[in-house]
This record gives C-alpha cells, sequence and structure tokens, in this order.
C-alpha cells in the first residue's frame, strides 16, 4: 500500500458524501416539513445514490468499507429509526402518519439495497456468515476444526 | 437566509481544514507538500478539471450573459467540447514530459526544452496573473454576491478577507495535496447543485418557460439565433454590434480564449502531478466535454430564464420554499468562484516558490524549509489577494481580463513541447511577443493605457467581434510558422529531438497520419462554431429541402447545440480511448537528463538575483 493510499480513499469518500449528503438533507427536509412523500423518496434516491457511488470507488481502489464507515452508517440508521419512532408516538399530531409510510419504506429501501450490496459482493452464503456470530462463539481449537462444523 | 448561509459557508471551511489537517498528518516527505508526492489520486483532478473548466466561463457571468443574449450566449458551451480535447491532448504529453525529463513544473519544461530563460519567466509571470488579478476579480465578484445574499450584513470588503482567510488556512496547513482532493468535493457539489437548481426553478416556476416562452432579452437583440458569421463592429467599447455580440466568429474565437484555462501554469501543474491511470481521459471525455457541456447547453437557457431578476431573486425564491434550496443556489455560485481562486493562488504561489525561490533565491534549501517557504508564499498571496478584491476591484476586473488570452498565447510554444518537434525557440518567442502584445491593445489594459496617454485607437475591445485571444493568435501563429521554417537546422534541435523519441517510444502515439479524425474535427469545428453554425438558425425549423416549417416547439439553434455538443463528446472519446491519450502510464518511460541550458539569465536579472541572496554571479 503506497504512503498515501488511505488518506486519498478517505477523502474520495468525503467527497461524495458530502455534496450527497446536502442534497439529501435538502429533500428530506423539503418531505418531512410538508409531507411530499415524493421529496422523501427522493432524498433516500440521494443516500441511495452515494451508496452506490461509494462502493464503485471501493471496488475501483480494491478497497472495502473500514470499521469506522461501518459503525457511522449503523448509527445513522439506528438514529433514523428512532428519531422516526419518536416522532410516532410523542411528535405533533399528524405528524407521524404523515412521513411514516415514505420514510419507513425508504428505511427499508436502505436495509434492501444493503442487503443487495452484500449477497452480490461476497454471495447469499458468506454474506449470513458475516453476521452469523452464533457459530463464532465456540472459544475451543477444536471448533475449528471442518468435522466439528467450525469454518475459520 | 444569512444564519444558514453562513452556517454552510463555515461547514465548507472546515471541510477544507479536516482534510488539511489529516493531509498533513499523513504527509510522508516534507517537500511532497509542494507537489503532492507527483502523485494525486487520480480522481482529484477528474472531477476537478471539468470544474475549472466552468470557472475559466465563469458559471454566474455566462447565465448573465444568457439572460441579456438567450442562446447566441449558450452557444459558447459547445465550445467546451474543444477545451476537452485540448486538456487530453495537453495533460497526456505534460504528464510524460514530467516522468521522462523530470521537468516537474511547467516553467521548467519550457524553459529547459528551449533553453529559455524569458519562458520561464513568462510562465511565471502568468502563474501570478491568475492567482493576482484574475483570482481577485473571482473573489470580487464572489464577496459581491455574498453581501446582497445577507442583505448587506456582510459587506463586499468584509466578505473578502473572511473568504480569503477561509480559503487560506486549509492551503497553508494541507499544501497542494489536500488543496486538490477539497477542491475535488466542491467541483461534485457544483456537478450536483447545476441540474439540480435547474430542476428545483422549473418545479417552483408559476408561468412556463424556456423554450415554451423566449428568453426575454433587450429590443433588438436575436435570442434564438447567432447574429452571424461577422459583424463589422470597431468593438465593445466603441459601437455596440447589432442584434449581439456573439457571431460564430466571436463565438470561435472566445472558445480559443477559453483554452486559456488549459494553458494556465497552475492547470498544467495539476496535469503533472497526477498519478498515471485512465482518470484524464474519464475526466475530459465523460465529464467535461459530455456532463459539464450537456448541463451547460442544456440547463443555462432554461437556468438564465428564471435568473432574470438575478441570483438572489431566485435564492430568495428557492428559500421560501426550502431554505436549504435557497443556500444551496447562493453556495453553488460562491464555490464556482472560491474554487477557482484557491485553485490558482494556491498553484500560483507553489510555482512562484519553485520556480523563483527555490531555483534562484534559496536553492540549498532542506525539504522542510522549502515546505515552509511555500506556505509563506501561500499566506503573502492570499493576502494580496484579499488587498486586491478588496481595495483595487476594477484594476483587478482590467488586468485579469487579459489572463486567459494571454495564456492561450503559449499554444504554439506547448505544441513545440509536446508535439511539432521544427517548433523553434526563436520562433516561439518572436510569436509569443508579438501575439501578448495584440491581445494588450485589443483588451481593456492596453486600450485605457494608451488612449490614457496617447490618442484614442480606431479599435475597442474585440474588434470585428474577434476575441482578443484569437488576433494574437493568428499573428502569434504565423511568425512562428515562417520563423521555425527558417530555422529548421537551428543547433538546438538536438535536445528537442531527443525528448520526442522519448515520448514516443514511452507513448507510441501521435495524432499525426490520421486523416478521417482530422478531417472530422474540421468539419465539426466548422459546423458546431466556426462559421457554419448561422445555419443552425434555421436548419431545423425551416428545413432546407422544404419550404414547409417544422412546428418543433423548440429553437433550431438549440437542437444544433444540442446535435453538435453530442457528436464533440464522440470525437473527444476517439482521441482519449480509440487513439489512447486517455490514458497514462509509467511503463515504457525510458528516463533522459536534459541537458542544463547554456543561456545565463540577463545580466539585469542575475545582478538582482545576487543582490537578494548575497551570492556571487
Amino acid at each position: 500500500m503506497k504512503p498515501y493510499d488511505r488518506l486519498d480513499r478517505h477523502a474520495l469518500v468525503m467527497a461524495i458524501w458530502t455534496p450527497s449528503a446536502f442534497v439529501a438533507a435538502i429533500l428530506l427536509h423539503r418531505g418531512l416539513a410538508s409531507g411530499g412523500g415524493w421529496w422523501i423518496f427522493a432524498g433516500f434516491v440521494a443516500i441511495i445514490a452515494a451508496f452506490v457511488a461509494h462502493v464503485i470507488a471501493n471496488a475501483v481502489l480494491g478497497a472495502g468499507f473500514t470499521t469506522g464507515e461501518r459503525a457511522l452508517g449503523i448509527a445513522a440508521f439506528a438514529i433514523a429509526v428512532l428519531s422516526l419512532l419518536l416522532a410516532v408516538l410523542v411528535g405533533p399530531a399528524g405528524l407521524g402518519a404523515r412521513i411514516f409510510l415514505p420514510v419507513g419504506l425508504g428505511l427499508i429501501s436502505l436495509v434492501a439495497v444493503v442487503i443487495a450490496y452484500l449477497v452480490i459482493t461476497f454471495g447469499a452464503r458468506a454474506a449470513f456468515e458475516r453476521f452469523d456470530v452464533i457459530r463464532d462463539n465456540n472459544a475451543r481449537p477444536a471448533s475449528r476444526l471442518p468435522h466439528r462444523g467450525g469454518r475459520r | 437566509m444569512t444564519p444558514l448561509l453562513l452556517s454552510v459557508l463555515i461547514v465548507l471551511a472546515l471541510y477544507g481544514v479536516y482534510i488539511a489537517a489529516i493531509s498533513a498528518r499523513h504527509e510522508a516527505r516534507p517537500a511532497d507538500f509542494l507537489d503532492g508526492g507527483q502523485a494525486l489520486p487520480g480522481w482529484a483532478p477528474m472531477f476537478l478539471l471539468p470544474a475549472l473548466g466552468a470557472a475559466g466561463l465563469g458559471l454566474g457571468p455566462h447565465l448573465a450573459l444568457v439572460t441579456r443574449f438567450g442562446l447566441q450566449a449558450s452557444h459558447l458551451a459547445v465550445g467546451f467540447v474543444l477545451v476537452a480535447m485540448a486538456a487530453l491532448l495537453l495533460w497526456n504529453r505534460m504528464w510524460y514530459v514530467a516522468r521522462i525529463a523530470g521537468l516537474s513544473t511547467p516553467g521548467e519544461a519550457l524553459g529547459q526544452f528551449y533553453d529559455s530563460v524569458t519562458l520561464r519567466v513568462t510562465m511565471l509571470a502568468l502563474a501570478v496573473l491568475f492567482a493576482l488579478p484574475f483570482s481577485a476579480n473571482l473573489l470580487s465578484s464572489a464577496a459581491q454576491l455574498l453581501e446582497r445574499a445577507t442583505d448587506g450584513l456582510l459587506p463586499r470588503a468584509a466578505g473578502v478577507w473572511v473568504l480569503a482567510m477561509s480559503l487560506a488556512i486549509p492551503a497553508i496547513i494541507g499544501g497542494w495535496r489536500a488543496t486538490i482532493m477539497t477542491l475535488a468535493m466542491q467541483a461534485v457539489l457544483l456537478a450536483l447543485f447545476l441540474p439540480g437548481s435547474t430542476i428545483l426553478a422549473e418545479i417552483l416556476a408559476a408561468a412556463p418557460g424556456f423554450p415554451a416562452v423566449p428568453i426575454p432579452v433587450e429590443e433588438g437583440v436575436l435570442w434564438d439565433r447567432l447574429p452571424g458569421v461577422i459583424q463589422y463592429s470597431a468593438g465593445i467599447g466603441k459601437e455596440m454590434p447589432v442584434a449581439g455580440i456573439f457571431t460564430t466568429v466571436a463565438l470561435s474565437s472566445s472558445t480559443i480564449a477559453l483554452l486559456g484555462i488549459v494553458f494556465s501554469p497552475a492547470t498544467l501543474y495539476l496535469g503533472q502531478t497526477a498519478s498515471p491511470g485512465r482518470a484524464v481521459g474519464i475526466s475530459t471525455v465523460w465529464l467535461a466535454a459530455g456532463l459539464l457541456t450537456g448541463i451547460l447547453v442544456l440547463g443555462a437557457p432554461l437556468l438564465a430564464t428564471r435568473m432574470a431578476d438575478g441570483p438572489v431573486a431566485l435564492a430568495a425564491q428557492f428559500y421560501a420554499f426550502e431554505p436549504l434550496a435557497g443556500v444551496g443556489l447562493i453556495i453553488m455560485l460562491l464555490v464556482g468562484a472560491m474554487l477557482a481562486v484557491t485553485f490558482f493562488v494556491t498553484g500560483g504561489a507553489i510555482l512562484v516558490t519553485r520556480e523563483l525561490v527555490i531555483r534562484y533565491l534559496f536553492p540549498d534549501m532542506s525539504e522542510r524549509e522549502k515546505r515552509f517557504s511555500a506556505r509563506v508564499a501561500i499566506g503573502f498571496m492570499f493576502f494580496f489577494l484579499a488587498f486586491m478584491a478588496s481595495f483595487l476591484p476594477l484594476m483587478s476586473a482590467i488586468l485579469g481580463s487579459v489572463a486567459l488570452p494571454l495564456a492561450v498565447q503559449l499554444l504554439p510554444a506547448f505544441l513545440g513541447l509536446t508535439f511539432l518537434r521544427w517548433i523553434s525557440r526563436g520562433a516561439v518567442l518572436a510569436g509569443m511577443t508579438l501575439g501578448m502584445l495584440i491581445v494588450f491593445f485589443t483588451e481593456p489594459p492596453g486600450l485605457i493605457l494608451f488612449e490614457g496617454l496617447f490618442v484614442n485607437l480606431p479599435w475597442g475591445r474585440w474588434p470585428l467581434t474577434i476575441h482578443s485571444a484569437a488576433w494574437g493568435l493568428v499573428i502569434n501563429m504565423a511568425v512562428v510558422l515562417l520563423a521555425s521554417a527558417a530555422t529548421l537546422r537551428a543547433p538546438d534541435n538536438l535536445q528537442r529531438n531527443r525528448l520526442h523519441d522519448a515520448l514516443f517510444q514511452a507513448t507510441g502515439m501521435t495524432v499525426g497520419g490520421r486523416g478521417l479524425f482530422w478531417a472530422l474535427m474540421l468539419l465539426w469545428g466548422f459546423l458546431a462554431y466556426g462559421p457554419g453554425a448561422v445555419l443552425g438558425n434555421t436548419f431545423f425549423s425551416h428545413p432546407i429541402f422544404t419550404s414547409g416549417e417544422a412546428a418543433l416547439g423548440i429553437p433550431s439553434l438549440w437542437v444544433w447545440q444540442i446535435l453538435f455538443w453530442l457528436l464533440g463528446v464522440v470525437l473527444v472519446w476517439w482521441i482519449g480511448f480509440r487513439v489512447g491519450f486517455g490514458r497514462t502510464s509509467e511503463e515504457g518511460i525510458r528516463t533522459i537528463e536534459l541537458e542544463e541550458g547554456t543561456r545565463r539569465p540577463p545580466d539585469w536579472l542575475a545582478a538582482g538575483l545576487s543582490r537578494v541572496n548575497g551570492r556571487e554571479r
């Protein structure tokens, strides 16, 4: 790896996400403020487009998502889900009903895109195994043997 | 809008500081501050080059021209295809020149190849011209827009200093690599916001706009057609051509002027410091010729129509609908100018450091000292920039007007360096001097100076609606051709041949012997923005093969522009990917060392230098 490779990749990822996040913020804010489902849909399209561009950048540079990026993505998604639930439960009357369906569908579409990416990149089995911690929780060395079901 | 607008500007500034800080932390060698280790990631110049093209055109001024003159002004965007092609050919060859002969700045390349101190000094002067008056003019316009957008809360002069500070700090911290990576993000921002603003303006419009209704130009101006091939006008300032200034010769000569952005020292330096790969091809073919030209050809007439009352009025309309969208429109126009300012000032300061401070004043500096001197130079350059933009805006505008046409006068010199080995030093110098003089006296600085000191000249700016860049280049090329023919056997051609042989060995490519391509290129140029472009006025609305009219619903000229934009992309793709100029590779490079010049600097220059650095001549 050359000295600047990590820096260059990080800067590229930032160059993809910063303008896209600005555009997504415009569209989502408009959608949430006015209740326009199509604006919310366009906002999620902007996020998905940035994700696809990120995946392409990874493929071109021969890299994967870093731990920090994964953590940030999961945290942002969790905050979005939590915010949606709070908006429905304790938000102003009518807000939840207005935004629940478009935002919910948007969040589900994000999950679908991430799953599609994992399946395309790693295959269905390997993608599942990346989350399959139960098979990984046996600390005994013997568990790693193939005939004992180990896969490491 | 003010708090939100300032908040977004602060976020942009912090982004620059963040990238600069991590770039400085990762710096492998202190000298990398000046050139990014000659390995800038390919994606950064790839995104940046089209944005620089847009900056050369001037996003705000271009939209204002389209509002004033209609589709005849918008036709200028088709010329971006030629800019993309020039960038493709020149960047490819300059990259190889840097790797083969170790000539890592444009001034060094020209100076050593032609063994000419004058060319080195000329490149240095051009770097300063782009860094100070040209950029100061852009910064002043940006600050003026900021003043209007904040209802006077941030006056123009204060805006200039605030913007200059926010641009200077990241550049001083991070150097060349960080600057280019930050600007690449701003280029992506532009690429998203330009079409986005156009679409939003159409969604929000209460009444139909272009092409359903004409672009609201002044009476007498032809909004939907070109006003002829040429107009026998003495020039702007003496008399205004009827029906608009954008005749086909005005368009083709303005396109030549646009090439100045490619020949500017900082842009060439960007190409020389990029990593090898296909980025140059993707950038020029798909992003510059394809995306940027397409956005401008298709979107500028629509956006300009909606911007008839000025950008701030449209931003206010956006803001009422969605606050972030209103701010986004202002940010788009600001970024269009700030991007060019940061690039030319940082690039200019680094080139001054390399070409003057390191080469002549203190050649024995360590790497850390070189980095420090570059930081000091960047700081000073931004200070002078802010000084000029805030206190000398008119002088900046006047002097800045010659930057692009003067840079174009280096075309023969670069042709000699990269393709035509028979172009000699004497020819280049004679042609360039005459060309630059002609440019000077057909642009405001020369006209104002001469008319102030002596008598009124019979011509104004751009006589016969021909841009000063073309006036200068025609004479320049004529002199170069004649003088080169007389100096074919000059003794300095051995050095030139060595570099050209090594270039051919490394690339295996020439642009000669491709008759079909050049025939199509000439035909395309003639019809796209040459005299043949007048056919587009009525070609699709009143077809020549029938007496009837075609009810297109859109102006014939617009269809013509779209058609020749698409055909132009094919031509750039051909030279980029079929011929192979879109790719650079370190394979096959055989390094050579050009002999140090036998010519010594002029006595007055050497004496001045020895006084500064204290060394004997």
